[in-house]
């Protein structure tokens, strides 16, 4: 397997290519779930293959083969080649890719006990065990989940780059739907909803969730909802708990900065992006209170890597500092074009599709104080918290979010449960409404599964880091 | 129809390799390019070629599934080991309906020898067509084609296979403060015309320059099949297959034989239907059967599947998913609605004064037992005034009930388009709706986002 991208890679230099890398990939992933207390799935897949992409001209080509063979590298890259160069045959930008020094080495998620070799009748107990802390009556489903996967990635460029990674990823999540007597419908996750939350980690990642504890709590508050009063109509102050900060994040800093969007690679389906590609350093993002960073990096993070898919060494960067745009999520191609930057944020899903500018582990940094202190300064507002529903504008500026449960704020202090609330906004108007980030304590890593992108698509796995945030003068309400 | 039988060959071989009680294997094989274009350059030009083997094996009533693209015998038999060992491992899975016996497989037509065949050098070219289509404007987008195989063999004799060929153009033609959108899609490459989607988009993109904005409140509207085929998938995703429907989140649950939309709303799965992207059976081997979910506005059924089948003690109508998808349940892949008589211009003269939707963007269910959806509408969004398409508008924030939407239809289109619904993750499986445009008196917006354009 370490050979071979540098096998495809030669091949596609033979068959004409000015540059090439390829990735070789072996993928175990694992899926076990329970519902209402009955196995539901047990899933267990493997995949491997390598994909080649190469430059002819100002063209780039890609394509991908099953077979880990010298035979598949070759039939890759001149596939590679003849679509590049198919692609070219009626012109084409000159392209070029920022220089970095070519990477050798290998990396490893920190050891761990490795969450696939767990075995599958330990992933069930847990599962289950889990789910019996749901199960009460008005609880019409429960259902739990663990998830682990195992990725091995062999990298090689036309440039000397030549590394090795292997990253192990788990997690978990529980749910609970509560069904009243007229028909009425309400859910509670944990810890998020949409695939739970997921660490580069060990299995021991998945047991600190502490699903089985935490079931008590979200059945009741699924039960509750069912008789809570829907979220008032309003501008009001809202307060977020950090996983919807993290998805906040996500929609409206993390998308708008990527920028294949700004040049409008992306502009057919995800869209392109309110920010510019000459605001870095001017544009007034949020409230001085922001500061978000990329951090490839960080211990546990669904981003973290030695090397992204162009072979950029990972590195922490500033995107915004005290408020201000201070930098890019890109890739050496888009680098170049802007004429600042290194890359560094190329990733593919598997070994079957080309690199897109991703997002890695995007963080908002603490601030200081609890989200009790966040409460305290709050006269008349609204708290919610997990994600429920998610929708944002093709420039990433107006934006929708609900959440699975919600709680007024009164006088400082949480008072009535609320259901169906949601809340929308403008993304600028919005971070320059943010007064108040809670501390280090309260901040807490999230990893997604599931941020799609590209076409054909792609899945990418990226971590968010946030603690409570409040903001001022939003509009709320029920879904309704 | 045109069957597959080196994929089912490599199931039988899989199926081999493994011992239970009962065994199954589904292979799905894909090999398809997609050249990718942006700016009016072909930049992210990919090809794509795997087969997937799932292997489950049944042993005293416990259920271990495996899937691996290593299709040596080595790798299939290590597969079925594993399958084996996971069988072995499982608790009890009360829920297994058992296997799908043989049944006669429906012929459906869905091969197209030029598709199969297209090679990187044809999407190419047909990517240069729809980039010359648009003319002045940038154009974003795709024109791709694929061959995909799907076969199941059991240890019930259950042997089936089919090709499936499809192709699709998506033209997003865009400049500053302008854009436009249109896409084709077919069962067969030479049933596209990039250029002609392209210029439909560029079309479409002349008339968005200086984009108004709307104050939020329901409006009657007119949407495209682009927009409502959107619509309709995320209905029937959200509330037309049986486990939804069984867990109370579906908007049909308890209202089964209720009118719930308006008498011109008649809505059906049909897999064989030969104008749609045809199957003859699902992803558990059993053959797919049209399905009427709503019949002039009366909520009939949903999809069905094996295990939700026999919870319910239906039958499944051949609307499994893959595995591991198959927790989600059955889902309908071949969703029809009756079109009406109106055009367009028709339509918009029923709404007087209203919006005409030409996309949506971002669509997500905001709650699925009421069928309200949100999302934005993008590359094409107007004013209809006096019973006429006249400015153009931002892209609006839509927050909208569907079941109050299609309960309040003014008219359908006559025109029915084949609306691809894949974004062609994971595994390709063709798959759309063919829906009429559609004018309806309920289209709630809640906000005003970008202008149109890059």
């Amino acid at each position: 397997m370490r050979e071979l991208p540098r096998t495809a890679v030669d091949h596609a230099l033979h068959a004409g290519a000015r540059y090439a890398d390829a990735r070789a990939v072996v993928r175990r992933s694992q899926t076990v779930a329970t519902r209402n207390r009955e196995p539901d799935t047990l899933a267990d897949g493997e995949t491997e293959g390598l994909g080649v992409r190469v430059l002819v001209g100002g063209a780039w080509g890609f394509a991908c083969d099953p077979r880990l063979s010298p035979a598949g590298a070759e039939a890759a890259a001149r596939r590679a080649v003849e679509f590049a160069r198919a692609s070219a045959a009626h012109g084409g930008e000159s392209l070029d890719l920022v220089p970095v020094a070519p990477a050798h080495g290998e990396y490893a998620t920190p050891p761990g006990d490795d969450p696939v070799d767990v075995p599958l009748d330990d992933k069930l107990a847990l599962c289950l065990e889990a789910e019996e802390g749901l199960v009460r009556p008005g609880i019409a489903v429960t259902s739990a989940f663990v998830r682990a996967l195992r990725e091995t990635r062999s990298f090689a460029s036309s440039e000397g780059a030549d590394t090795l990674q292997t990253l192990w990823e788990c997690g978990a999540g529980i749910d609970a739907l509560a069904r009243g007597d007229d028909g009425r419908i309400q859910s509670r996750s944990y810890p998020s909803a949409h695939g739970g939350s997921s660490a580069q980690a060990g299995w021991e990642h998945v047991v600190s969730l502490g699903l089985a504890a935490e079931a008590p709590r979200i059945a009741e508050e699924a039960l509750a909802l069912l008789d809570a009063d829907p979220c008032p109509a309003g501008v009001t102050t809202l307060v977020l708990d950090s996983e919807q900060t993290g998805l906040q994040l996500h929609e409206s800093v993390g998308h708008p900065v990527e920028l294949d969007r700004i040049f409008g690679t992306e502009a057919a389906y995800a869209g392109t992006s309110w920010v510019g590609a000459d605001a870095a350093g001017s544009l007034r993002y949020g409230s001085e209170l922001m500061n978000v960073v990329a951090d490839p990096t960080t211990p546990s993070g669904l981003g973290t890597f030695g090397w992204d898919d162009e072979g950029v060494a990972a590195r922490r960067e500033t995107i915004v500092e005290a408020g201000v745009l201070r930098g890019f999520l890109s890739s050496r191609e888009s680098a170049a074009r802007l004429g600042a930057g290194s890359g560094g944020s190329m990733r593919a899903d598997g070994w079957s599709r080309m690199p897109l500018v991703r997002m890695t582990n995007l963080h908002l940094e603490p601030g200081q104080g609890s989200l009790e202190e966040l409460l305290a300064d709050v006269d008349d507002g609204i708290l919610m918290a997990t994600n429920k529903s998610w929708s944002i504008d093709d420039k990433r500026l107006n934006f929708q979010f609900g959440t699975e449960v919600a709680w007024e704020i009164k006088r400082g202090r949480r008072t009535r449960l609320l259901r169906d609330a949601t809340y929308t906004g403008r993304t600028p108007a919005f971070w320059a409404s943010l007064d108040a980030v809670a501390g280090p304590d309260e901040w807490r890593l999230h990893g997604l599964t599931n941020c799609g992108k590209g076409q054909p698509g792609q899945h990418a796995h990226v971590s968010h880091g946030a603690s409570p945030t409040r903001f001022r003068g939003v509009q709320v309400g029920p879904s309704s | 129809m045109r069957e597959a039988p080196e994929a089912l060959a490599l199931a039988e071989r899989a199926r081999a390799a493994a011992s239970g009680d009962e065994v199954d294997v589904l292979v799905q094989a894909e090999r398809s390019g997609f050249a990718r274009y942006a700016n009016s350059i072909v930049h992210q030009p990919t090809l794509v070629e795997d087969s997937t083997v799932t292997v489950r094996v049944v042993r005293d009533g416990r259920v271990g599934s495996v899937s691996t693209n290593r299709t040596t015998d080595e790798g299939l038999r290590e597969a079925a080991e594993r399958a084996g060992r996971a069988a072995d491992l499982a608790r009890p899975d009360p829920g297994f309906p058992g296997l799908a016996e043989p049944e006669p497989t429906p012929d459906v037509d869905a091969w197209d020898e030029e598709t199969a065949a297209l090679g990187p050098e044809g999407l190419a070219e047909r990517a240069w067509t729809a980039i010359d289509g648009a003319g002045e404007l940038g154009l974003y987008g795709y024109v791709t084609a694929g061959l995909t195989e799907i076969a199941v063999s059991s240890s019930t004799g259950l042997a089936v296979s089919q090709a499936l060929t499809d192709a699709t153009v998506v033209a997003l033609a865009a400049g500053e403060g302008l854009s436009g959108y249109a896409n084709a899609t077919s069962g067969a490459i030479g049933g596209l015309d990039p250029g002609a989607t392209a210029r439909e988009a560029a079309e479409v993109a002349a008339r968005t320059r200086g984009a108004g904005e709307l104050e939020a409140g329901t409006y009657r509207a007119v949407l495209s099949p682009v927009a409502f085929g959107e619509l309709v998938w995320y209905f029937g995703w959200s509330s037309l297959g049986a486990l939804s429907l069984l867990e109370g989140r579906s908007h049909v649950a308890g209202r089964i034989g209720e009118q719930l939309f308006s008498e011109r709303f008649t809505l059906r799965d049909d897999g064989l239907d030969p104008d749609g992207l045809p199957k003859a059976f699902d992803f558990e081997g059993v053959p797919k059967q049209p399905v009427t979910l709503v019949e002039e506005g009366v909520a009939r059924d949903v999809v069905w599947d094996r295990r939700t089948g026999k919870r319910a003690g239906r039958e499944s109508t051949g609307h499994a998913l893959a595995p591991p998808s198959q927790a989600y349940g059955p889902l309908p892949f071949n969703l029809v609605v009756t079109p009406g008589n109106a055009t367009e211009d028709e339509l918009a003269q029923l709404v007087g004064d209203g919006i005409y939707v030409t996309r949506l963007h971002y669509v997500n269910v905001v709650d699925g037992r009421e069928g309200v959806f949100t999302g934005m509408t993008r590359d094409g969004t107007f004013l209809i005034e006096g019973g006429r398409v006249t400015r153009p508008l931002s892209n609006l924030r839509f927050s909208t009930s569907f079941p109050e939407l299609a309960a309040t239809l003014l008219g359908l289109g006559r025109e029915v388009r084949l609306v691809n619904a894949s974004d062609f993750y994971d595994e390709r499986y063709p798959y759309g709706t063919r829906v009429p445009a559609v004018a309806t008196e309920r289209f709630t917006i809640t906000g005003t986002g970008s202008g149109p354009g890059l």
